[in-house]
């Protein structure tokens, strides 16, 4: 499903990551992120790893989480218009090949940063709770579920 | 067409059955642009009005409808039924709450089943009986502000119901909505060239600036004499119908015709504001006739050109009721008057009427032939009912 085509998808957000190519362009966009950080020079290895695992995890987990909705109208009376992107995606079907991508990621970015880190204590305690924030909303029993009514409406 | 006179089943009968309020379904001028229209630009547009189906004749309806009117901006639906069931689900949509009155016409009840919005039903014309819902809803609302901050809130009444041929009370309306913060959706289907000075409908019956009211959908079938709908109101409001109105994107476009037919006829409204009061006076005429026929009731407010006579005292069953309404119509249309009963989907409506004779007061109609109409009843239903 292409930008501009006719099609008969009632609501795109459900498809937007199996796009053809997104996949790669999210691997390379992380990438760049990556390069950007250290690029800049008085950041050491571990800080950068970190700042890339945590920024990463950041970012997805106010794109997919926390933003609520569609931009666009759907023709469906506005049915998700209190799920987030993520519970949205295939239309609320439970692991599919997109949400294994999208939970793998931050997993392998996670090993590596602990790699990177040399398994410092301070640095594992940020990086695991920053992998905890976006692992836990991708579980299956948290589908719907708004602790403490936050971001419910 | 159904005009002044129409042939029903071989015989030649005086309409009292059609919309046709300003008798402009047999007007010279307006078939004579209809025509030349035709010959301009054929028959239909082959096409929704987003994909070559505008033509120039659409723009200049939507104009002159906002001029007339005097609001901002406005619409064109090709179907009357049409206008307000994509207009309701254009706005409200799942979570929303809609107040709407028990007598809501058919289309009004198919918009809002469409909008997949929470219904709230009161009682007809009782604004005691809003205001309670609407208290319930804020009480509601405190208890939980985040939900209310997002969810909407509408009213949808009618100007002139058409089951019932009431008015609705319009600046108590406007009282209510100011006071609870809802948004009003009035259906003027009826009122539209019938009710006001110039025929504006029900707003300028009562003076109320129609900034108060945010959106106005009306039939152009009844006094219009054409076919379609329109709707109208400020441009923020009217615009987002452009894109959301299910009617108006995927539906093909007014045949150019009509939209002439409809610019002449709303020309013939403007040039001559006298017909309006010629059918007032018609209607109390035939309203105070009627009083007094035993074992009927009249339905309807005294201005009102749509009325219902209602049986005065039901047999038991609706089926009964009806075979006798149908009696006292077969012998109207012996006559020589044309009358029908009030037809419904009886198992689709929500609150469903009882049955009637729906009668319907036209400037064309002489009093002579509204006082035959009144006299042909009286003897029916002596013979009939007694």
């Amino acid at each position: 499903m292409n930008v501009g085509v006719a099609h008969s998808e009632v609501n795109p957000n459900t498809r937007v990551m199996n796009s053809r190519g997104i996949w790669l362009a999210y691997v390379i966009s992380v990438g760049v992120l990556h390069l950007v950080l250290l690029s800049i020079p008085f950041f050491s290895i571990p800080v950068v790893w970190t700042l890339t695992n945590v920024i990463h995890n950041l970012v997805m987990y106010l794109l997919l989480h926390t933003v609520k909705g569609t931009p666009f109208e759907t023709p469906d009376q506005g049915k998700d218009r209190l799920l987030t992107h993520w519970e949205q995606i295939d239309y609320g079907m439970q692991c599919t090949s997109s949400r294994k991508f999208l939970s793998i990621s931050p997993v392998v970015l996670y090993l590596l940063t602990s790699f990177y880190t040399k398994y410092d204590p301070v640095y594992f305690l940020i990086n695991t709770a920053s992998l905890l924030t976006v692992l836990l909303p991708k579980l299956p029993q948290f589908h719907g579920v708004r602790i403490f009514g936050v971001n419910k409406y | 067409p159904p005009t002044h006179i129409i042939t029903v089943n071989g015989k030649e009968c005086i309409n009292f059955a059609s919309f046709n309020f300003l008798g402009l379904l047999e007007n010279e001028k307006v078939k004579s642009t209809a025509q030349a229209s035709l010959k301009k630009y054929g028959v239909g547009t082959c096409g929704p009005r987003g994909f070559y189906g505008t033509f120039d004749v659409h723009l200049e309806l939507e104009e002159r409808l906002a001029k007339f009117m005097r609001t901002e901006e406005a619409i064109i639906y090709s179907y009357g039924f049409a206008t307000i069931a994509s207009a309701i689900p254009a706005y409200s949509k799942r979570g929303d709450i809609v107040f709407v009155d028990e007598a809501a016409c058919f289309a009004i009840q198919k918009g809002l089943q469409a909008s997949r919005s929470n219904i709230k039903l009161f009682k007809h014309n009782d604004m005691t009986d809003l205001e309670r819902l609407l208290k319930e809803q804020e009480t509601e609302d405190q208890k939980n502000p985040r939900k209310a901050r997002v969810t909407r809130r509408f009213i949808v009444v009618e100007g002139l119901y058409m089951n019932t041929g009431d008015i609705c009370p319009l600046p108590e309306l406007i009282k209510l909505k100011y006071k609870y913060k809802v948004r009003i959706f009035l259906e003027e289907s009826l009122s539209f060239g019938v009710l006001g000075e110039h025929g504006r409908g029900v707003t300028e019956h009562f003076g109320i600036n129609i900034d108060d009211i945010d959106l106005i959908s009306a039939n152009m079938e009844n006094s219009l004499a054409s076919i379609g709908g329109f709707c109208c109101g400020r441009s923020f409001i009217i615009d987002h119908q452009r894109l959301s109105g299910q009617g108006y994107c995927f539906s093909a476009s007014l045949p150019p015709l009509l939209a002439a037919a409809a610019i002449e006829a709303l020309n013939i409204m403007e040039d001559n504001p006298g017909i309006f009061q010629t059918l007032w006076a018609k209607c109390e005429w035939i309203h105070k006739s009627l009083q007094g026929i035993s074992g009927l009731k009249v339905v309807g407010e005294s201005f009102s050109p749509v009325l219902h006579l209602q049986l005065e005292e039901s047999c038991g069953s609706r089926e009964n009721d009806e075979k006798l309404l149908k009696r006292v119509v077969d012998y109207c249309m012996n006559g020589g008057i044309a009358l029908t009963q009030a037809r419904y989907l009886e198992k689709e409506e929500k609150c469903l009427p009882p049955p009637s004779i729906r009668l319907v007061v036209t400037v064309e109609q002489t009093k002579q032939e509204l006082d035959r109409a009144a006299s042909l009843l009286r003897k029916a239903t002596q013979s009939i009912l007694n």
